[in-house]
């Protein structure tokens, strides 16, 4: 096989993170591109947690897809939840203790969930045991059934390293991940490398672990290379293996970052985890950060301290999610009114309120740029995947200081807890531009009204005293109410949108990926990215359509102009936007800003992420079948 | 020949007349001009209402921030230039209402900030309703009905939050206030001062009349000694200013209540934990460029990202 594609799935806490780590590594050792979706509860431990993998040795994948070849289950409720999303002679690989289990046996699933199972499988004609299943995918899916007794590996690997018996369940993924590894026939020495650069520092577990894993391919020896991947031709020497909260931090390591302030929240936290693990050098290169990273004791503090952090000089950000950044808008307009320079990382999540606080989603498009009170310049940017996340963070900071405004980094949960093998960025290429600076000496305005954008000078500079106030200010910065100065300091304010326009390149504001003559254009931001690339390409090989994809950068001030030119030519009727959204905003925002209307809208709001096949047939229905909105569904 | 005005701008103070912000506006600028503060190094932080506009009256750098905000603020300015004296003014409904959470996280990470509560029981700007520190069942002019919400005390909150230096001053007792104000600022870590402020013109209540007759220093108790000398020293210290902090109305004690030179500031742990790089090189200071590049190259960005990078063995 050219790719392969897997699910590993467990109970949140049995390592389902370590597994995708683990294989990661491993196939990215070899020379395979990888990317790997994470799917939890918000829940610590018990409920179903899962990973969506695929693996290429064609090329660096951009989205994952269903159905899968392989799933390694270490639980029933693996079985249960996925056993649809199998198909075509690959491989179950599950625990033969399992086996009687029944789906009313499994507490930790909703009960919603086990009725809509539990409809699946009458339509079948399935008892509701897991041995049927596996029958059932057995005779109807070819899948051969690898079932494997976990609890007598792990009583082996307990006797033979005296372990503690309430620990053994952590060793359940190493289980998963020698299964899948031996059942491709990746050699020994890519999974322990994944093993060994996992567990690095922590020696004894690898020992346990290298131990197991030669457990594991022993009892599985007839197994071996049942479901062959290629050879790798990606002909890449290195690469990196990351999440899309890690690119983040590492782009704002690189770009200058020197304070972070947060408040912990899904899935924003583990950005400023790697920050604060990354940001001060390491033993011997002192000459990085240190960036200092504060865990306040709530947003509203984070970026008010963002704030104060900023007017020193320092390049300060902070990182959130929709719950998070709607306490911050206050503050946000006051960083409008003073013309503050700082970064909001925004990792959209499912809302209304609470939501889905682990599920993705990109319904705060419209929150993200007209959220606060009163009108203020403000940059809206997102990043299309791991590789742009790095660059734009980095970015973000000189957009925000030379033009002064506060700038929001607008994510998603999908690129955050997605791992995925990228190139090494052109560090080379990151250019760090602090803007007008006052060096000048004489009587110093920080509001000097003779520019939209006056120079700035910082609170503790030499002989210079500043003053700040949300309050209407003149050019000192002192409150004035006079109508004259509300108009000369409203207008200083409110053109830097025309020159953000004017001054920011067209790469940064969209990127068309596809054939230069498309006969139809999607139009999208973020995430969403990587699946609508790929959809085309299926496009043009399998029907011979030719399309192209509209990747808008920067969503504000939004790049009318330019979009405009680049779907002139097309009819309405080919012009289709996808969104993790029920009402499509981007199509809302075109049509506002650029008198846009679009044929076609593809859509998802289970929280679940695109994937590939249901991306392209919702595309074709649109294409060929003249469907206006499509919505999507599929994930567990 | 310095002045007292060098620390005031030209403005117009639009506080009612005989407003006790006057007497604290005085007491910081005589404060400021005692210890020759620098005024491009020093920080006056506040938030929103009539304490709020302090800033603009005073020459230093001055930061007018939002409601209950002030402290947050003030930390970060803090925490990313520590060469910074930083003064936070906040009213009671600021600091200790709206902004009560903040207030209590600075006594957590005993950040060398001072903060002052302009402590008059309304919220005057939006004509006198109940702040957090009127008592339950007073009314004053400017309510309907007597205040049906009780009040939180100051004192107490500051001593259980962890600030390490908690004091009460009045607005009207000039000499007293601004030598309370310079020891704050002198004090390593997070200090409280909660200034007693008449309202002139919505707290007929805590009037200069009823302060007068109610206050007494401190100071003038036999043995009253409120520093913690050795760390053993520390609960009692606490305790003892507990129980002053409860007095209130016949006799209201104003002075130092607690004093801990002992505990570790934050920008201690900062540097702790961040190896000593800071505050050499705090965030306002140390250097993210060379000409107009990052200062990574490739070399030092797979140095440092190791963990992430897999070299490719096919």
């Amino acid at each position: 096989m050219k790719e392969i594609n897997i699910i590993i799935g467990g109970p949140q806490g049995s390592g389902i993170e370590t597994s995708m780590s683990i294989l990661s590594r491993a196939f990215t050792r070899k020379g395979y591109g990888i990317i790997a979706s994470r799917e939890y509860f918000s829940n610590i431990v018990g409920r179903h947690s899962y990973i969506v993998m695929r693996v290429s040795s064609e090329k660096l994948p951009q989205s994952i897809d269903l159905p899968v070849q392989i799933i390694a289950a270490s639980d029933a409720e693996t079985v249960f939840t996925h056993f649809d999303e199998i198909r075509g002679g690959g491989a179950l690989i599950y625990d033969i203790n399992n086996e009687k289990k029944k789906l009313n046996e499994v507490p930790s699933m909703e009960n919603i969930t086990k009725q809509r199972i539990r409809r699946k499988l009458e339509s079948k004609g399935l008892d509701q045991a897991v041995s049927s299943i596996i029958e059932y995918l057995r005779k109807e899916e070819g899948i051969k059934p690898i079932g494997i007794d976990f609890a007598s590996i792990l009583s082996e690997l307990s006797k033979k390293f005296k372990l503690d018996p309430g620990h053994l369940s952590r060793y359940v993924s190493t289980i998963l991940v020698s299964s899948i590894s031996t059942v491709i026939g990746l050699e020994d020495d890519y999974l322990l490398f994944g093993i060994t650069s996992h567990f690095k520092n922590r020696e004894n577990i690898l020992k346990h672990n290298l131990a197991l894993y030669e457990m594991v391919s022993e009892r599985l020896h007839s197994m071996k290379e049942i479901l062959p991947l290629d050879t790798p031709k990606l002909k890449i020497e290195k690469m990196m293996v990351l999440t899309g909260n890690d690119a983040v931090a590492i782009g704002k390591i690189v770009g200058g970052a020197r304070y972070q302030a947060y408040y912990p929240i899904t899935p924003a936290a583990d950005e400023s985890t790697t920050l604060e693990k990354y940001g001060h050098g390491t033993e011997g290169n002192q000459d990085i950060g240190p960036i200092v990273i504060l865990q306040t004791e709530d947003e509203i503090s984070a970026i008010s301290s963002t704030i104060g952090a900023a007017l020193t000089g320092a390049r300060s950000s902070t990182a959130t999610s929709g719950p998070g950044f709607d306490l911050m808008v206050e503050a946000l307009s006051w960083a409008g009114a003073n013309e503050v320079p700082i970064v909001i990382t925004y990792y959209q999540r499912g809302g209304p309120s609470t939501g889905q606080p682990t599920r993705g989603s990109q319904s705060d498009l419209m929150n993200a740029i007209f959220s606060s009170h009163g009108e203020f310049a403000r940059i809206v940017i997102s990043s299309g995947d791991h590789e742009e996340a790095i660059l734009d963070a980095a970015e973000a900071f000189n957009l925000a200081e030379k033009f002064q405004v506060p700038v929001i980094h607008l994510l998603d949960k999908f690129l955050a807890n997605t791992t995925a093998s990228v190139k090494i960025p052109d560090i080379e290429k990151i250019r760090i531009e602090r803007g007008s600076i006052f060096r000048n000496g004489g009587e110093y305005r920080r509001f000097d009204a003779s520019n939209s954008i006056s120079p700035r000078a910082f609170i503790g500079d030499d002989g210079i005293v500043i003053w700040y106030s949300g309050d209407e200010h003149d050019e000192i910065g002192h409150i004035v109410e006079d109508p004259e100065n509300r108009i000369k300091m409203y207008e200083k304010r409110m053109k830097k949108l025309e020159l953000i326009r004017k001054e920011v390149p067209l790469n940064e504001k969209l990127k068309v990926y596809g054939f230069e003559d498309p006969e139809f254009i999607i139009i999208g931001w973020g995430s969403t990215k990587g699946v609508a690339v790929e959809a085309l390409e299926s496009a043009a090989k399998e029907v011979g359509v030719r399309g192209a994809y509209v990747n808008l950068k920067m969503l504000w001030p939004f790049p009318s102009e330019e979009l405009k030119e680049i779907v002139g030519k097309i009819s309405e009727k080919k012009i289709i936007v996808a969104e993790h959204s029920y009402e499509a905003n981007i199509a809302r925002l075109m049509a506002m800003e650029a008198g846009l209307n679009v044929g076609g809208k593809i859509v998802k709001y289970t929280g679940r992420p695109f994937f590939l096949s249901e991306f392209y047939r919702a595309l074709k229905s649109i294409l060929f079948d003249n469907e206006e909105k499509v919505v999507l569904t599929l994930g567990a | 020949m310095e002045h007292e005005l060098n620390y005031r701008t030209d403005l117009w103070i639009d506080w009612c007349p005989g407003c006790g912000n006057f007497g604290i506006l005085a007491a910081v600028t005589r404060a400021m001009k005692d210890l020759r503060l620098d005024p491009s190094k020093t920080v006056v932080v506040s938030g929103i209402g009539c304490s709020g506009k302090i800033p603009h009256y005073i020459n230093v750098n001055g930061v007018h921030t939002l409601h209950g905000r002030a402290i947050p603020f003030a930390t970060g300015i803090k925490i990313a230039n520590p060469d910074l004296t930083i003064l936070v003014h906040g009213g009671d409904g600021d600091l200790l209402g709206i902004g009560a959470g903040h207030f209590v996280a600075l006594g957590r990470r005993n950040l060398d900030i001072v903060v002052m509560l302009h402590n008059n029981g309304v919220y005057g700007l939006t004509k006198g309703q109940a702040s957090p520190t009127l008592p339950l069942n007073s009314k004053t002019k400017g309510l309907n009905l007597p205040n049906i919400q009780g009040s939180v005390n100051p004192i107490a909150l500051a001593l259980a939050s962890g600030y390490t230096f908690v004091a009460r001053g009045y607005a009207f007792d000039g000499n007293h206030l601004s030598e309370l104000i310079k020891k704050a600022i002198q004090h390593r870590g997070a200090a409280f001062i909660d200034i007693l402020q008449p309202c002139v013109t919505f707290n007929d209540i805590y009037t200069a009349d009823f302060y007068r007759k109610a206050i007494y220093k401190l100071e003038g108790e036999e043995g009253w000694d409120p520093v913690v000398r050795e760390p053993a020293e520390t609960e009692e210290k606490i305790l003892r200013a507990m129980r002053k902090a409860m007095e209130w109305g016949e006799k209201i004690p104003i002075g130092i209540f607690y004093e801990n030179p002992a505990i570790t500031t934050f920008e201690d742990r900062l540097s702790d934990i961040l190896r000593g790089s800071y505050p050499k090189k705090s965030p306002s200071k140390s250097v993210i460029e060379k000409d107009g590049k990052s200062i990574f190259n490739a070399e030092i960005f797979e140095e440092l990202f190791k963990d992430f990078i897999i070299e490719v063995k096919g």
